[in-house]
């Protein structure tokens, strides 16, 4: 019953992993010296051929074991059946083997086990928090988890309900209603323009014979990647891969196309009426293994990533007092890269910040950053590195997202250097590659002023 | 919304703080050194140590104090995971300190801060140059405002302490406040309430019944402030409080990571202890009056798809009454912590008229606390088969109290919990300055575990009996808030 807040997930995304994004990132950048490593990495492969990232950290009584099954995400959802990955991680934990939903809650929930799965786009992930007194127990209930899901009657009814609520909740929530629309028009015809958290009726629609096949075709031995950090050590983690993961079957799973943002120079809005509007941008970004990917990085830093000190900030929040906050960021999938921009403002002032935004954007495209924008970026995105790192959780989730963007285990001694070398020269060329201000995928949610040629959304799509 | 519903302990933030900007980060660099003359002052480190026998269990976090002779107290905790610290100045000045008629100075005050400042041994900062500074030296920063606290931070490289404590030392000391800046800035808190607040039908809902709860009492008061008080703020209001409150003997300082106690404390002295203490007003909060019928508080609204049932109950603080206050943390454990607590359980699960329902029990406050439930119905149910069912609950526990298992495994659950709390960098910092900033001790924090281990049943039956007997309310009785779909008019005449 993890619950979570799919359609908003594109604004929180930008909100509180900056950082991490920052470092799903490619590179074609020099082979890495012999620098001392970021992060002591093992890579463990069990008897199985399953693979694990591990970080083996004792200072701290705490276990962190995620792992997620890569393309077994809500894309690959029906679409008369939206949600059902969604619902598959809420009822995962609701009983296994010959635990019913009570008996396995109360076990977590007494020896303070975090037991969860969530479904994104892409992925089905699932991750396990214990103490290290009580890891036996915590393992056995994830095997069942894994292996073994009851997906009774009762459980899936209670949860449906919860996602139900949780959608006619969000029907009053701006935030979410814009990230809905983005998702429907710059996605349109994908099944990423999909609902991923389910919509009223397709969630009638989920049984537990569902659940049941989701479970038998999405989850496999072979594309189960899993990242470990904590107290635990690697000897440990290969007998657990194979009691976890090495009975469950091959998947084989077909992939959605690949899709490039789609409404491109259209706006938006859904009128409400509230006294600010928001406003959401995308446009297309760029690969995350593309050799301009750090130095697309760079240039977004000094645009929007950044929140005081970047340009849109500087502009828009410290010197016009047209907003609480602006942001820009890259916004990825497998199958999609994405650039939005995100913000709010007074319905009047909607015009002038559009126009504001393009600005920005063009005079990235038509003049060189300063050195010192060059260096203060790279500087801090190399040196806020460490800050990523200072719990078990975080730096599994770290190795995870990694891992599912492709990288190899000395990524972040490459991405250093990758980083070091960029140059005004290489900002300048990958912002005349990206940037499109003309073509922006626009959607404004509130009663904006002064707007001729924007497109009126009646009804919220895949909502009901 | 995350499963593991963490204890209120580990959530002291979750109510009513609002934050700088929504993401942290801050940039430029310019040397300074400069060697400040200090008044020495030599302290010995305490260790918040705690001579009470019944005391038995280790601390959570075991962290170093001491205070300069300025009166700045120092907390220190070691943790040697990441070569990162985080360093907080948490100010014993909220929202509910404003004078009336002010409303949002403080949370306007704490946007300010990052308008120009001085620097102690170093160059004055320009508006936007504090968060710039920090950025460019692989940094974060942010800060926040609550009713009881206002507090500022950086989480960066240990190499730049130094750096990161004479700039915010500087703004202690001194804020430059250029004019034309104040302006602005005004606007983008308008901007923040409106998009925390007028946007939302939920804000403004919990708004209102915090209002209503809190007669001639100032949590009654938003943190944002009033639209139209908020308009009206000025330079000069700024200037006063700053003045008023930002002296070093009515603040905390917190520093967590890889440093050792020792170092910091002489750092400290070196920069902190050049500030002079000034006399600072004792906190002034006007009481509600004894009130005796029930307020409700209802919200309709087009745009509310989902209606909720909420109930908001006044009760003890830890500063106000320990023993009650470590009851009401257990009791809000056993009643609504997380899909096996006695609601959830009851209204969700069994009876199945609600998807969602739950409690939490806000601590610390220097004033009243807070117990919150809600609950959200099924489809066809009404809020007042919810209420009812609610009451039923309260009832029980009221009239027999809860059962020595379900006390054993509340606290087995909550000593655990403590163990992870370390597991984190920021996280340790803020429990320790929000606690200590709300009136509570170091003790209180390190030592919350045994506390919690020292509950009874008699006790928690107790707390429940006096503070959440739906049948006999106190002195300041529940406000219930029910928020509501609102029915077309022409809809319904065409019915």
């Amino acid at each position: 019953m993890t619950h979570t807040l799919t359609e908003t997930a594109l604004r929180s995304v930008r909100l509180f992993t900056l950082a991490i994004l920052a470092l799903c990132a490619a590179l074609f950048a020099p082979a890495a010296q012999a620098k001392e490593p970021v992060l002591d990495i093992q890579v463990i492969t069990s008897d199985k051929g399953i693979t694990a990232w591990l970080v083996e950290d004792h200072s701290i009584p705490v276990i962190s074991f995620q792992f997620a099954f890569q393309g077994a995400g809500a894309a690959l959802d029906p679409e008369n059946k939206q949600g059902l990955a969604q619902m598959a991680s809420n009822t995962m934990d609701e009983g296994a083997g010959d635990l019913k939903a009570q008996d396995f809650q109360r076990e977590l929930r007494n020896l303070v086990i975090s037991l969860g799965f969530t479904a994104s786009r892409d992925h089905f992930a699932g991750s396990l928090k214990t103490l290290s007194k009580n890891k036996e127990r915590a393992f056995e209930l994830l095997k069942l988890a894994v292996n073994e899901p009851r997906f009774d009657k009762d459980p899936v009814e209670r949860m449906s309900k919860a996602n139900q609520s949780r959608i006619r909740s969000s029907l009053s929530d701006p935030d979410w209603i814009a990230a809905r629309l983005m998702n429907d028009v710059a996605f349109a015809g994908h099944p990423y323009a999909l609902n991923s958290g389910g919509t009223l009726s397709t969630l009638n629609a989920i049984t537990p014979a569902d659940l049941k096949a989701f479970h038998k075709a999405r989850l496999g031995r072979n594309n189960v990647m899993v990242a470990v950090s904590g107290d635990i050590t690697p000897e440990e983690v290969r007998i657990r891969l194979d009691e976890l993961f090495g009975d469950l079957p091959e998947a084989s799973l077909t992939p959605p196309a690949d899709l490039t943002v789609q409404n491109s120079g259209k706006t938006f809005v859904y009128e409400r009426d509230m006294p600010q509007t928001l406003i959401e941008i995308m446009q297309p970004g760029i690969d995350t293994h593309d050799p301009d990917y750090h130095a697309a990085q760079v240039m977004n830093f000094i645009l929007g990533s950044s929140g005081f000190g970047s340009r849109l900030t500087t502009e828009i929040r410290e010197k016009r007092g047209l907003t609480y906050g602006i942001y820009s960021t890259f916004y990825n999938l497998d199958h999609l890269f994405g650039f939005t921009v995100s913000t709010s403002t007074k319905n009047e002032n909607v015009p002038e910040m559009l126009s504001l935004i393009q600005k920005e954007f063009q005079t990235m495209l038509s003049d060189n950053v300063s050195k010192k924008e060059l260096e203060d970026a790279k500087s801090y995105l190399i040196g806020s590195l460490p800050l990523s790192l200072t719990s078990t959780d975080k730096i599994a989730g770290l190795l995870l997202s990694l891992q599912l963007n492709g990288r190899l285990a000395n990524y972040l001694e490459l991405r250093e250097n990758a980083i070091e070398s960029v140059s005004v020269k290489d900002v300048r060329r990958v912002a005349e590659r990206i940037l499109t201000p003309e073509n922006f995928t626009t959607v404004l949610v509130g009663k904006p002023e002064g707007l001729d040629n924007a497109t009126p959304i009646k009804k919220i799509p895949n909502a009901e | 919304m995350t499963r593991l519903q963490m204890l209120s302990f580990f959530c002291v933030l979750a109510l009513g703080a609002l934050t700088l900007s929504a993401a942290p980060l801050p940039a430029p660099a310019q040397a300074q050194s400069a060697a400040q003359t200090a008044e020495q002052s030599t302290q010995t480190p305490e260790t918040g140590a705690e001579e009470n026998s019944k005391e038995s269990g280790e601390k959570v976090f075991n962290a170093q104090t001491t205070k300069l002779a300025n009166g700045l107290q120092i907390v220190v905790v070691s943790n040697h995971r990441a070569p990162v610290v985080t360093h907080m100045v948490w100010y014993k000045v909220g929202a509910a300190d404003e004078i009336p008629g002010k409303s949002g100075i403080a949370h306007f005050m704490e946007h300010l801060m990052f308008k120009g400042s001085e620097v102690i041994g170093g160059d004055d900062l320009k508006p936007g140059e504090f968060s710039e500074i920090i950025r460019a030296l692989g940094g974060q920063d942010n800060a926040f405002t609550a009713q009881d606290y206002t507090a500022y931070f950086q989480s960066i490289s240990k190499d730049h302490l130094e750096r990161v404590m004479r700039m915010e030392a500087g703004r202690m000391r001194h804020m430059t406040l250029p004019p034309d800046e104040v302006l602005s800035e005004r606007q983008v808190i308008l901007e923040e309430r409106r998009q925390r607040t007028d946007n939302d039908p939920r804000g403004r809902f919990a708004e209102q019944m915090e209002a209503a709860a809190f007669p001639n009492n100032p949590y009654g008061t938003p943190v944002i402030g009033w639209l139209h008080e908020m308009e009206q703020l000025t330079r000069e209001d700024a200037a006063t409080f700053h003045k008023r409150w930002y002296a070093p003997n009515n603040a905390i300082l917190v520093v967590s990571g890889d440093v050792e106690a020792q170092d910091v404390f002489t750092l400290a002295d070196k920069i902190y202890g050049s500030i002079p203490a000034r006399d600072v007003p004792e906190r002034h909060r006007p009481r509600s009056p004894v009130f005796n019928s029930l307020t409700s508080v209802t919200l309709e609204d087009p745009s509310i798809r989902e209606p909720v049932v909420q109930t908001l109950y006044r009760a003890p603080s830890l500063r106000q009454d320990p023993e009650t206050s470590y009851a009401l943390e257990v009791l809000a454990e056993i009643m609504g912590g997380g899909p096996t607590s006695r609601l959830y359980r009851m209204l969700v699960i069994e009876k199945k008229i609600a998807t969602g329902a739950g409690m939490t029990y806000k601590n610390p406050a220097w004033d009243d606390s807070e117990i919150w439930i809600s609950a959200t119905p099924t489809p066809g149910q009404t809020l007042g088969v919810l209420e009812t069912a609610i009451k039923e609950e309260l009832r029980k526990v009221v009239e027999h109290g809860i059962t020595q298992i379900e006390l054993d495994d509340a606290k087995t659950r909550m000593q655990d919990e403590a163990i992870y709390a370390r597991d984190s960098l920021t996280g340790p910092a803020m429990v320790i300055g929000s606690y200590l900033a709300s009136g509570a001790s170091l003790d209180d924090v390190e030592h919350w575990p045994d506390r919690i281990r020292q509950v009874t049943i008699k006790q928690v039956r107790e707390a429940a009996k006096r503070y959440l007997n739906p049948d006999e309310p106190g002195p300041h009785p529940p406000v219930t808030g029910y928020l509501l779909p609102k029915i077309d008019q022409m809809q319904e005449d065409g019915k």
